[in-house]
Order: C-alpha cells, then structure tokens, then sequence
C-alpha cells in the first residue's frame, strides 16, 4: 500500500519553544490515522506545517511522492488535500449549496473558464448530492451562518469533500459537538470512506471518536511521537497514560 | 426585500433618465459628473469592499485615464479605441503595482498606491512637453457615434449614464459568477478560502487590476466632460474623494458607489454656504460611520430593513 | 553648492526626525495593529499648538510644552478612546478608512481654523554655521541631532531597562501571552499612543522651523514615516530608526544632485524598491505566512 503523505523529521519552533522536534510517520492509502496528545504536544502545530499554514524550519513534506514542504494551502488543495478546522470556518452569507459550489470551483478549469463558465460552475448537482449525503437538504438555500454548530461542522466536512480530495486532514471535527450529532459525524465520515476508499488523518481530544473512528494512532507529546500503533493497544500503552496524566 | 431593492432601483433609473430635462446645463453636468465618478467607485468598490484592499490610487487612474484620451483623439484615434486604451494600460499598471505589493500582508499597498499616486502626479505636472505640464489640456473633445454629437449637455449626459449602465451590467456579471463567490470568500475567511484551492492572491491581484482599470475608463469620459484637465485634479484629493465615496455609500454592496457617488457630488453644492467645512463634516461623517456602521448607507438600510421585515425562517437544530 | 558633508549632517538632523515619527508609527502598529495613516497630520498639528499658545503670549519654550501636553492628551488619549477603540472590535479595515479620514479632518481643520499659509516657527537655537573638520555645519542640525539623539536613547532605556518597557515589548510581540502573563494589556496599549503622542510632538517641533508650520505638511511628512518603517522592517522599533536615518541621508543628497523636480520622487522609488526586492525590510523579521 503506498503512503499518500510522508513526514520526514519536521522540525517548527517558536522563538525559543520547540512545538513539533522532529516528527516523522506516513499515512498508508485508505487508512485513517488519529493523532493524539495533551495540549501543547504539538499537533495543531504539526497539522498546519503540513498544510503549508506555517513554514517549517526543517524536515520534508511529501504527498504522493512529490515534496510539498512549504507550499501554499491552495496549491496543496489542488493537489488533492483538504482540511477541516478546529474552530469554525464557513462562509455566513453564503448559502449551503454557495458554500459547497465554493469549495468545489476553484479545481474546475480556469480562472478565464470560471468568468465566462456557468454560474455554478457545472457543480450545482455534485453540492446537491453532497447535501443529500449529509442530510442537509432542508437547508440547503439557507445561509450557512444560521445552521447551528454541529450542521456547521457537517458542513465544514462536506466542503473538504467536494474536490473528492485524496487525503483529508480534520483538525478536531468532534470538538464542542453534542452527542446525538457526534454519532451521525462519525456515521457519515465512515460512510464518506468506505464509499470513496478516501484517506483520513484526524487530530482529535476525545478518545471514544478516535477508538470508534481511527485504524491507526500516532501520540504525541512534547513535540516527539512517544506511541504508535491500534487504537486498542494505545489506550493501553503506559507511557501514553503518563503524558495524558501528567498534565 | 429583494423586491424592494429591484424595485428601488427601477425607480432610480428611471429619474435618472428623466431628472436631467428638468434640469439647467449646471444640473446636467452634475449629474454626468455623478455618472463618471460612479463608474470610479465601482471600480474602487471591488477592490476594496470586495476584495479587502485599500487603493489610495484610484484618482491617478482617473488621472492616466483622462490624460490617454487627452493625447490621443486629437491625433485622430477614434474615441472608442482610445477609451479602450485607457481602460487596458490601467489594468496592465494596476497588475504591475499590485503584484508585488499584494504577496505581503500589512496592507502594503495602501503605502504603494499611495506613493504610486503621488509619483504619478509628479510626471503629470513635470512631462511638460507630454502633458503640458502645469498648463494641463485644453480643449478636449466630446465623441460622436455615427453622426450623434455628444457634444451638448444632455447628449453626453445621456451617453455616460450609457457607459455606466454597460460597465455596471458588466460588473454585475463578473460578480454573478464564480468570481464574485471568490470575491466573497476572500473577503469573509480567506484562510478558509485558501484552503478549499482558492487562490487569494490571484482574486485579489485581478480586482484590484480590474478596479484600477475601471478607474481608468472613467477617466477617459471626465476628459471630455471637464473639457479641461490638469494634474491638480488628480492627486490624492481625488483616490480620498473616491474612498470615502464607497465606503458612505457601502463598501462591498454592489449600489454603495452609486449611493456614495451622489452624496459626493450634491454635498458641496448642499453646503455651499460652508464652503471650505464640507471636507471636515464629510470626513467626521465617514468616523462616526465606522464606529457605528462600517458597512455604510446601504448596510445601514438593509439593517433597517431587516428590523422591520417579518423574521426568515430559521433553520431547525 | 553645499559640501558632501554638509547634506550628510543636515540629512542626518531630518532622517532623526523621520525616525522619531516611523518609531512612533511601529509602536502603535506593533502593540495594537493600528496602522495610523494620519500619522503625518500628527506631526503637523502640535506645531499649531504651539503658535497657538504663542498667541496667547506664552514664551517658546512654554509654549512647547504645553504643546507636548496637549498632544498627550488629543493625539493620545482622545485618539485611542474616541478613534480606536471604537473601531477595534471591526477589524482593521475600517480603521485604516477612519484614521485616513482623521488625516483629511485634521489637515482640512487645520487649513480652516488657523490659516491655509505657511506660518514661520521659531527654531531652537539662533542660526549660525559652525566650522567642523573644515565643513560649514548649520547649529540648526546639530540641536535637532542632539534632541533626535536624546530622545531615541531615552525612549530605547525606557523600553529596554525598565520593567515597564520591558512589558511594553512582550505586548507588542504576543499580547494573548502578555495578558496570561498578568501584564496589563490595555494600559500598555495606551502607553504606546501616549508615547508615539510625545513622540510626533518633538519630532514636530524640530521639524517646523525648516518646513514651515503648514496644514499640509502631513502630506510629505506622513509618507515619510511610511516609507522609514517599511525599509527598516514594519515589525522592529530598530528598523524604524534606521529606516527613517537613511530616508533622510538619501532625500538630501538626491535633492542636491538629482533635478529638484522630482525631487518627490525619490523615496517613492526606494520604497517600491523595496517592496519588491526585500519586502520584510532591513531588519525585519520574515512574518509567518498566515495567508
């Protein structure tokens, strides 16, 4: 199975704070990895180095192969990685259905194709299936500023699925979710890759998402990976325990 | 409400088309006036209230504008072609500024547009032998179209407000498309924007080129409105006059310059009594509005609006 | 023709007063994001003031004080309670339109209520040339160096050797960490207007005998402080310093060997110059690319 992303020894400091002190692991084709950690272990650090938020100071990104260390999130994108956020990120005034045409037009095409294209850019039955998917199509033509925060976070998912990217990075989709809709999330995420063979990374605080979601655990704390392995045998594992317990 | 603004704006047509037969040659020229700076804002209006950026230039482009048109149908180019030019040299400078300029953040190109303008005012009044200098240009033409004359008032007038209603239908075209979701999305969550492939750098660099070459068109009619042009007319006085224009009127909603425009050219008249306060009131205007309402005339509208109109329908949890 | 060195010294004396208001302009940026493009007009009005208490039959040296008071107070306090605070919570945008529509009400306010004509200002020493290493240097340039001087060393002890500067700083480089760190966060910020208030008041004072106290002096003197921080680098105090201090050296020198009339242009060139080649500046750090 060949590796849809590999981290070599990425290294990011912050003046005199190292977050991330060279972390190395690959993300196998149709897996999904979590990453887990107490707070400051580095992971939102590490996400956003990979996504080309922030510039590292040393070790490589690749993405199938190809070196993508430091690229821009939208050529990455292009690429066929997409993310979600940790904290909110639709567009209010848009409509749902604008929102998804969004997500979707800027890999269709030109900039010149796009101006004088159809105005939803051939995408207006792919955003009503991904509606459909997530069951959202009462809302639809609302503007997404008024779906509450867990249709938002669903929202945020299907935007990062529109591209039908190849690796999907989802920086705490559980967080603030209530139960009822963290059940469907996780429902519709494992449907999502099983339907499209697609490869997850997921960082994530709580423990019964990832055991519930993940195939595979990468912890981390204090910048370094300390464990690896089935969701199983991390909840086990001592020294994961003492990192946790030790904050 | 949707209706409401449709219908407002059949209303406002159609004074607009007949306002000026009841107006004296003075009024007529005002609200030509009215038209051409529109089309400035317009262009200002999407670089800044839809792509986010402060151009401090978009007088100089009026500037370069009105001077290619100055220069080149008194040597025998047609007025279309000319008026063509201007708009394409404004794009082709406004994408040389804006390209370096826009690859950092801090606003840099608020600094650059401002420093491009005053160098721009610099050639104007010094390239004696260009652009007469001092002296400026006299005499500029008006355009005739197969035999129609624009050469009286009411037949410019008419022709503006033409030109307003193409370049606006075209705006509103370009933002109907899947650059004016763009345009959204820059301006509300670029992060989020970047990260769904978008490229904001692009947009922004391409509103800003397009902003600056409306600027440029608009221009090319103020030369044969005013007949006479010099490069006072063009300095920072003129890019602040057009800032201040669209964000009164409502920075990022697609009438705000139409609004802003009118309130800039029937303020003076209006205080004429006062004559040298109108820039002082106009500024105090435009800080108290963005304490309390940046979004300006319009978005304070719409907010009235939405206070009285019954309550949409709220989505279910 | 005036010697080399001569342009050099009086180059100096104006890229001092330029660092004085780039400073001035990177402080209040760095501590709360406020780009303040009425910086210039901050400059042009405490030399209103003190013709104004002139005026009134105060001595100079009262008056310039008074003056320096007075700009605490309005370009200081007034301007971050009634301006900025206000706006804050909209992001920057709209404060960037509202203090570019404060820089056109101070400038048109200052044309209506006191005089659209260039007013003369006292200087701060009687004018004389003094022979230096056989170059004739103007006193005029040696008391602006030696204030300019003054005050940058005293701001940098303020900055650096107290606890208060030193609090200052952290809040300028994180202020979410600052305020965790129990450092009063607000005061800081308003520490930094007051500042940047005394700071555009000397720089005023030593600047109007040679410009002339005029309504639009804002113009040059605001792009000016512009320029000085981007060449320096907008994040550092330093580069604000060293920016303004070579503006000032090359004005000079190109106004004397390149055409007078576009003499404007020169530091618009270098500041395109620098936003293509080097766009962090001299001493600027390289910023997180976030967009």
């Amino acid at each position: 199975m060949s590796a849809v992303l590999q981290v070599s020894n990425l290294r990011k400091s912050f003046g005199g704070i190292t977050a991330v002190d060279g972390v190395s692991f690959e993300v196998r084709e149709g897996e999904i990895l979590g990453i887990i950690g107490p707070n400051g272990s580095g992971k939102s650090t590490l996400f956003n180095c990979v996504l080309g938020q922030l510039s590292p100071n040393g070790g490589e990104v690749r993405v199938d192969g190809k070196p993508t260390t430091g690229m821009r999130p939208c050529d990455l994108n292009r690429l066929g990685v997409s993310r979600t956020f940790q904290l909110l990120q639709v567009f209010p005034q848009l409509s749902v259905r604008d929102n998804l045409i969004l997500a979707g037009q800027e890999h269709r095409g030109t900039m010149l194709s796009r101006l004088i294209g159809r105005a939803d850019a051939g995408l207006g039955d792919a955003a009503d299936q991904m509606i459909a998917f997530f069951r959202l199509s009462h809302l639809s033509s609302a503007p997404a500023g008024l779906l509450s925060y867990g249709q938002q976070k669903l929202l945020d998912a299907a935007m990062a699925f529109m591209a039908g990217p190849r690796l999907v990075l989802l920086d705490e989709p559980a967080g603030g979710v209530n139960l009822t809709m963290l059940g469907h999330l996780r429902e519709r995420l494992q449907a999502y890759h099983a339907e499209r063979k697609a490869t997850f990374v997921v960082i994530e605080h709580q423990m019964e998402f990832v055991m519930a979601l993940c195939t595979r655990v990468l912890v981390l704390a204090e910048g370094r990976i300390i464990a690896e392995g089935a969701p199983r045998d991390i909840a086990r594992n001592p020294a994961v325990i003492e990192a946790y317990l030790g904050h | 409400m949707k209706w409401l603004a449709a219908g407002a704006a059949a209303a406002a047509a159609i004074f607009a088309l007949i306002a000026p037969l009841l107006l004296k040659p003075f009024g007529i020229y005002l609200i030509s006036m009215w038209a051409v700076l529109t089309i400035a804002a317009l262009g200002l209006n999407l670089t800044l209230g839809y792509a986010g950026q402060v151009s401090l230039a978009q007088g100089a482009f009026v500037g370069i504008g009105a001077y290619t048109v100055a220069l080149l149908t008194p040597v025998g180019c047609p007025f279309a072609l000319a008026f063509l030019a201007a708009g394409a040299l404004c794009f082709a400078v406004g994408w040389v500024l804006g390209y370096p300029a826009l690859r950092v953040q801090h606003h840099y190109l608020a600094f650059v547009t401002l420093a491009f303008s005053t160098l721009v005012f610099l050639v104007l009044r010094n390239e004696e032998w260009l652009t007469g200098g001092i002296y400026g240009i006299n005499g500029v033409a008006r355009p005739s179209f197969f035999g129609w004359s624009t050469f009286k008032a009411l037949n410019f007038y008419y022709f503006s407000l033409g030109m307003l209603a193409v370049l606006a239908a075209a705006t509103w075209w370009m933002l109907r498309s899947p650059w004016g979701r763009a345009f959204v999305a820059l301006r509300e969550n670029p992060v989020r924007a970047l990260s769904l492939g978008l490229d904001t750098r692009r947009y922004t660099l391409m509103a800003f080129a397009i902003g600056s070459s409306l600027g440029g068109m608009a221009g090319a009619l103020y030369a044969p409105l005013v007949q006479f042009i010099e490069p006072v007319s063009f300095t920072l006085g003129l890019s602040f006059n057009l800032l201040l224009m669209v964000i009164v009127g409502g920075s990022g909603y697609f009438f705000g310059p139409f609004v802003g425009a009118l309130i800039a050219v029937l303020l003076p008249e209006w205080m004429r009594v006062a004559q040298g306060y109108y820039l002082i009131v106009y500024a105090m205007l435009v800080m108290v509005m963005m304490a309390f309402c940046p979004s300006g005339i319009l978005g304070l509208l719409e907010r009235a609006l939405k206070a009285f109109a019954p309550r949409g329908k709220e989505a279910a949890p | 023709m005036a010697s080399f060195f001569q342009l050099l010294v009086s180059g100096l004396a104006t890229g001092a007063i330029y660092a004085l208001i780039a400073v001035g302009f990177t402080l209040v940026w760095q501590t709360s994001q406020t780009i303040n493009f009425a910086q210039g007009e901050f400059v042009m009005l405490p030399a209103f003031f003190v013709l104004a208490a002139m005026n009134a039959g105060a001595p100079f040296w009262l008056a310039a004080a008074i003056s320096i008071v007075v700009s605490i107070a309005v370009l200081g306090v007034l301007f971050k309670l009634v301006v900025v605070d206000p706006m804050l919570k909209y992001g920057v945008l709209p404060l960037v339109i509202s203090t570019i529509a404060l820089s056109l009400l101070l400038k048109e306010g200052a044309k209506e209520f006191y005089s659209s004509q260039a007013q003369p200002f006292p200087a701060l020493v009687p004018a004389a040339d003094i022979d230096i290493l056989g170059a004739v240097v103007s006193t005029q340039s040696l008391a602006v160096l030696a204030v300019a001087i003054v005050t940058v060393v005293a701001l940098n002890l303020l900055l650096n050797r107290t606890r208060l500067g030193r609090q200052m700083q952290a809040t300028a480089q994180n202020s979410t960490l600052a305020r965790i760190l129990g450092i009063p966060v607000e005061r800081m910020v308003l520490y930094t207007f007051l500042i940047n208030a005394v700071l555009v008041a000397i720089a005023s004072i030593l600047i109007s005998p040679i410009y002339l106290a005029k309504f639009n002096n804002g113009d040059t003197l605001g792009l000016a402080a512009f320029i000085a921080a981007i060449i320096g680098g907008f994040n550092q105090v330093r580069g604000a310093i060293l920016g303004g201090v070579i503006l000032g050296v090359l004005d000079n020198l190109s106004a004397a060997y390149i055409s007078s009339q576009y003499r404007g242009a020169f530091p618009l060139v270098i500041l395109i110059a620098v936003i293509l080649l080097r766009p962090q500046g001299l001493l600027g750090r390289v910023e997180e690319r976030t967009i």
